[in-house]
C-alpha cells in the first residue's frame, strides 16, 4: 500500500495537496503525521475537541492511498471477541452432529481406547482451523492483503483492559489467538486512534503511537473548508461566518461548535438564501451551532455584539 | 545529528518530560525522514514522536525555540560573517575587517595560542573550542544561576586565557603595538561575554528546573504542620498531582460477580467442548466501584494544617471518589460538604478555619454532635476516616458513639498528625479509640497522605 502509493505521499506538503484535493483541508501538522505514520509504520493517535475531523482524517486518508477503511467503533465493554476474533460455535455444533456418522467409521476397529484417540489426533484440530474462525476488525485489517487503514474510533470508552489488549497489535502488527498461534500482519495497516480525552490513557499506549492533537482550525483553514465543502457560499457571507464562530469559541459555553457545525450552518444559510448576517437570520438558525438549550440563552443577547465584531473585521 | 537530539532530550526530561528510549528511537528515525533543514517540519515530526499530551506539548514548544534557535542564530550568524551583510553585524565587523589587515603579519609574532586564534577571526573554530572546553568544564552541569560566573572562568581558563592575559601584559608594557593590544583586548572581552552567554543559556537548558525538582522532593517528606505560607500555592500543585495519579490508578476499576445476566455467548463458547451442554455458565454483570467515604477533621490548632492538605486530596480525587463527605469540628461538629462543593477550595478551607477551628477541641461534644448528624449514613460500605490528635483537654472522651460508628462502617482509619511516641502522652486519648479503628496510622505528610489514600482505594476496589 505504502510502496504502490508512493508518490502520494513523498513529502508533506505533497500530502497536504492531496487531501486538499479530495476535498479535506488540512495544517501542516496534520500532514505531517501521516507522512511520519506511512513511512515509520507507526500508528497515530489523534486528540482534539469533538467535530474537528479525526475521523475524517482517517476516511480521507483511505481514499488517498485507495485501501479499504477497517473502522471499529470503541465502547465500554468491547472485548476481544468483538475486536478479534470469534469462532462460529454454531456451524462448530452443527458438523460435529453431522460428522458423527464419519466418525464412527473412522474410529471402527480401534482397539482400546488409546489407538481410537490417536486416531482422532491424526484429524489435526480441524474445528478450530480458519474455517470456523470468524475474523473481527482487528484481524481483518492484519489479514489484509495490501494493507489496510485500520480506524480505532474513540478509544478512550473501551475498558483499561482492552488498551492494553491492543498494545501488541499496534507495536509488532501481530496478534496471538491460543489455538492458532500468532498471527502476523501480511501488509502492516495503517492505525488511526482518535480519543476525545474522556479518560487518560495508558502511557504505555502513548508511547508506541505518533501524537496529534487536532484544534479548531485557524479562520484562515476554516474559511478554506468551507470554500471546499460549501462551494456556492458567497466569501463576505463566508468571512462573517467564520468570524462569528470564531467568537463563539471564545465564550464558555457548554459545547463550542465545531468545525462539522460551521459547515451545517453554512449549508442551511445557503439553503435560505441569506447573502448577508443579520441579526434575525442568526437568532433562527442558532440551534444549529449550539446543541444545549442553556448556551442559546447565553449567546441570544450577545448576538448584536458578536455581529458587530464578525462584520466589522472584514 | 546523534549528539545533538540526544542532549535536546537530555533538556526535555530536565523540564520533567517523561521520555522513553523507545521514543528517542522514533525521533531520531523522523528526523532522519524530514532531515533537519526544514526547522518548522522538524519541530512537528519530533513533537509528535516524543510528546504525546497537549501540556507537555507546549513545554516541547518551548525548548524547542530556545535550544534550536541558538543553533540557527549561530549559523545564520556564520553566514553574516562570511558575507559580512547582515545590518547587525555590519559595523561590528567592518572595523574588524579594517583593523585586521594591518594587523595580520603580526599574528605569527604572537605566541599564546588563543591570541593567534582571536587574531585569526575564525568564529566556528572558536565556537568549537568554546563549546568543547566548556562540556569539560561541566556547563550542562550548572545548577544555580550563582555558579554561572565561576563556570565561565574555568571555560575561559580552559581556552588559555592565562597565557593570553599575560602576553597581553608583556605588549602593554612594551607600548609598541598599541593598536593591536587594544583590539586583542576587545575581541577577549566579547569572547568572555559570548562564553558568559553560552554557560547561561546551557543552564536554562538542562538545570533551571532542577532547583524546582528538589524543592519539590523535599517538600514531598517535610512536616505539614511546619509547611509554611508561601509553600501552600506548590503543596497544592504536588497534592493535585498526586490525587490525580491515584485517580487514574483507580479509575474505572470493575467486578464481576455471580449474578446478572447470563453470557449467553461466552456460556455456549465454554460448553462447546461439552456438546452443547452447559455445564459452566458465564454471566455478565459489572458494577463500578463508587466507595463512599466520610471525613472527619478536627480544625483546632495545629491539626488543622493536616486537615487543610487532607481535605484538598480527597476532593482532587473527586473522580474516583464522587461521595465524599467531610465534618469539621473542634469543639462542636458540623457537615461542610456543601460548602466545599459550592466555592473554591482555597475560601472554603478560610471559611472552615474561621468558622470552626482554633477553639478548644472536644472529643466528647463532637461525636455526640455526629451521632446527630452523620452516624444514620454509616453503612458497611463506608470508610470513615478521622483526622484527629485525640487531644482532648481531660473531657471525656465519649468513646461508646465512636464504638458504634466502627460497627457499622466497613473500615475506619485514624491518621494522626503526630507521631507515635506522643500518644496518650498528655491529654490525648489515643487508646482509648484505637481498638475501635481498623488502622491507626501517623499521617504527617504528604507522602504519607499519598500511601494512606492508596490504600483506601486499593481496600475499596
Amino acid at each position: 500500500m505504502i510502496i504502490r502509493n508512493q508518490d502520494k505521499i513523498n513529502s508533506p506538503d505533497t500530502i497536504k495537496q492531496q487531501f486538499e484535493a479530495l476535498g479535506y483541508i488540512c495544517s501542516d501538522a496534520i500532514a505531517t503525521s501521516v507522512y511520519l505514520a506511512c513511512h515509520l509504520q507507526k500508528p497515530i493517535l489523534v486528540e482534539g475537541p469533538p467535530g474537528v475531523g479525526k475521523t475524517e482524517l482517517a476516511k480521507k486518508t483511505a481514499d488517498l492511498l485507495s485501501a479499504p477503511l477497517i473502522r471499529m467503533q470503541c465502547y465500554e465493554g468491547l472485548d476481544e471477541a468483538k475486536a478479534l476474533y470469534e469462532w462460529k460455535y454454531g456451524k462448530q455444533l452443527l458438523y460435529t452432529q453431522l460428522l458423527k456418522d464419519q466418525l464412527g467409521d473412522v474410529m471402527r476397529g480401534a482397539k482400546g481406547l488409546d489407538e481410537s484417540v490417536s486416531r482422532l489426533h491424526q484429524f489435526g484440530d480441524i474445528f478450530y482451523s480458519d474455517e470456523f474462525l470468524e475474523p473481527r476488525p482487528l484481524l481483518e485489517a492484519l489479514r489484509s492483503e495490501d494493507g489496510a487503514i485500520l480506524l480505532i474510533d474513540e478509544i478512550d470508552k473501551a475498558d483499561q483492559e482492552f488498551e492494553a489488549f491492543l498494545l501488541e497489535l499496534l507495536s509488532d502488527y501481530q496478534i496471538s489467538i491460543p489455538e492458532l498461534g500468532t498471527v502476523k500482519a501480511k501488509s502492516k495497516p495503517l492505525v488511526f486512534l482518535t480519543s476525545n480525552n474522556t479518560r487518560e490513557l495508558s502511557d504505555a499506549l502513548k508511547r508506541r503511537c505518533l501524537h496529534l492533537y487536532i484544534p479548531f482550525p485557524s479562520k484562515a483553514i476554516e474559511q478554506k473548508i468551507i470554500t471546499a465543502q460549501v462551494p456556492e457560499l458567497n466569501d463576505k457571507l463566508k468571512q462573517q461566518l467564520v468570524e462569528f464562530i470564531g467568537e463563539l469559541r471564545d465564550m464558555s459555553l457548554k459545547k463550542v461548535p465545531a468545525v462539522s457545525e460551521t459547515i451545517d450552518w453554512a449549508r442551511a444559510l445557503l439553503l435560505l438564501n441569506v447573502d448577508n448576517l443579520d441579526h434575525e437570520w442568526v437568532k433562527t438558525t442558532l440551534n444549529l451551532l449550539l446543541k444545549f438549550q442553556d448556551d442559546i440563552e447565553a449567546v441570544e443577547p450577545e448576538i448584536h455584539n458578536l455581529l458587530k465584531v464578525a462584520t466589522k473585521q472584514r | 545529528m546523534q549528539k545533538v537530539l540526544g542532549d535536546f532530550i537530555h533538556a526535555l526530561r530536565q523540564a520533567g518530560l517523561p521520555i522513553s528510549s523507545s521514543e528517542t528511537l522514533d525521533a531520531l528515525n523522523a528526523a532522519q525522514l524530514v532531515g533537519i533543514d526544514n526547522a518548522p517540519l522538524l519541530k512537528q515530526s519530533l513533537g509528535m514522536t516524543l510528546t504525546k499530551c497537549l501540556e507537555h506539548r507546549l513545554i516541547f514548544d518551548q525548548i524547542f525555540d530556545r535550544y534550536f534557535n541558538h543553533s540557527f542564530n549561530r549559523d545564520d550568524q556564520l553566514k553574516d560573517d562570511n558575507r559580512a551583510s547582515s545590518a547587525d553585524s555590519v559595523a561590528n565587523y567592518k572595523s574588524d575587517n579594517e583593523a585586521i589587515e594591518p594587523v595580520s603579519e603580526l599574528v605569527n609574532q604572537l605566541e599564546s595560542p588563543l591570541a593567534q586564534q582571536l587574531m585569526s577571526n575564525d568564529p566556528s573554530a572558536m565556537q568549537v573550542m568554546m563549546t568543547s572546553a566548556a562540556a569539560a568544564a561541566g556547563a550542562q552541569d550548572v545548577t544555580f544561576m550563582t555558579q554561572v560566573p565561576m563556570v565561565t572562568y574555568r571555560v575561559m581558563q580552559a581556552l588559555g586565557d592565562g597565557e593570553l592575559q599575560q602576553e597581553l601584559a608583556e605588549m602593554a608594557d612594551s607600548d609598541e603595538n598599541c593598536a593591536e593590544v587594544q583590539l586583542l583586548r576587545q575581541r577577549r572581552t566579547r569572547l568572555q561575554q559570548q562564553v558568559r552567554d553560552y554557560v547561561e543559556q546551557q543552564y536554562l537548558l538542562f538545570n533551571q528546573n532542577e532547583p524546582h525538582k528538589r524543592r519539590e522532593s523535599n517538600i514531598q517528606k517535610i512536616s505539614l504542620t511546619s509547611i509554611d505560607q508561601r509553600n501552600y500555592k506548590l503543596m497544592g500543585e504536588l497534592v493535585r498531582k498526586a490525587a490525580k495519579r491515584l485517580a487514574s490508578m483507580h479509575s474505572r476499576r470493575r467486578r464481576i460477580t455471580k449474578r446478572g445476566l447470563l453470557d449467553v455467548r461466552r456460556t455456549i463458547a465454554a460448553n462447546a467442548a461439552y456438546d452443547g451442554f452447559l455445564f459452566h455458565t458465564k454471566w455478565k454483570s459489572t458494577r463500578v466501584e463508587r466507595p463512599k467515604v466520610m471525613v472527619i477533621c478536627d480544625v483546632s490548632g495545629s491539626v488543622s494544617k493536616v486537615a487543610r492538605f487532607l481535605l484538598l486530596f480527597l476532593y482532587s480525587l473527586q473522580d474516583v471518589l464522587p461521595n465524599v463527605r467531610s465534618f469539621v469540628f473542634s469543639s462542636d461538629m458540623a457537615e461542610v460538604t456543601q460548602l466545599f462543593e459550592q466555592q473554591d477550595m482555597d475560601q472554603a478551607l478560610a471559611e472552615v478555619i474561621h468558622h470552626w477551628g482554633n477553639k478548644s477541641t472536644n472529643y466528647g461534644k463532637s461525636l455526640a454532635d455526629f451521632e446527630q448528624i452523620g452516624l444514620g449514613d454509616i453503612d458497611n460500605r463506608t470508610t470513615v476516616i478521622m483526622l484527629g490528635d485525640a487531644r482532648n483537654n481531660n473531657e471525656d472522651g465519649n468513646v461508646s458513639v465512636w464504638e458504634e460508628l466502627y460497627r457499622r462502617s466497613q473500615r475506619v482509619l485514624w491518621l494522626n498528625p503526630e507521631g507515635q511516641v506522643s500518644w496518650d502522652s498528655g491529654d490525648s486519648i489515643m487508646s482509648q479509640y484505637a481498638p475501635y479503628c481498623s488502622h491507626v496510622e501517623t499521617c504527617n505528610s504528604l507522602r504519607d497522605l499519598n500511601r494512606i489514600l492508596g490504600s483506601v482505594l486499593k481496600h475499596e476496589a
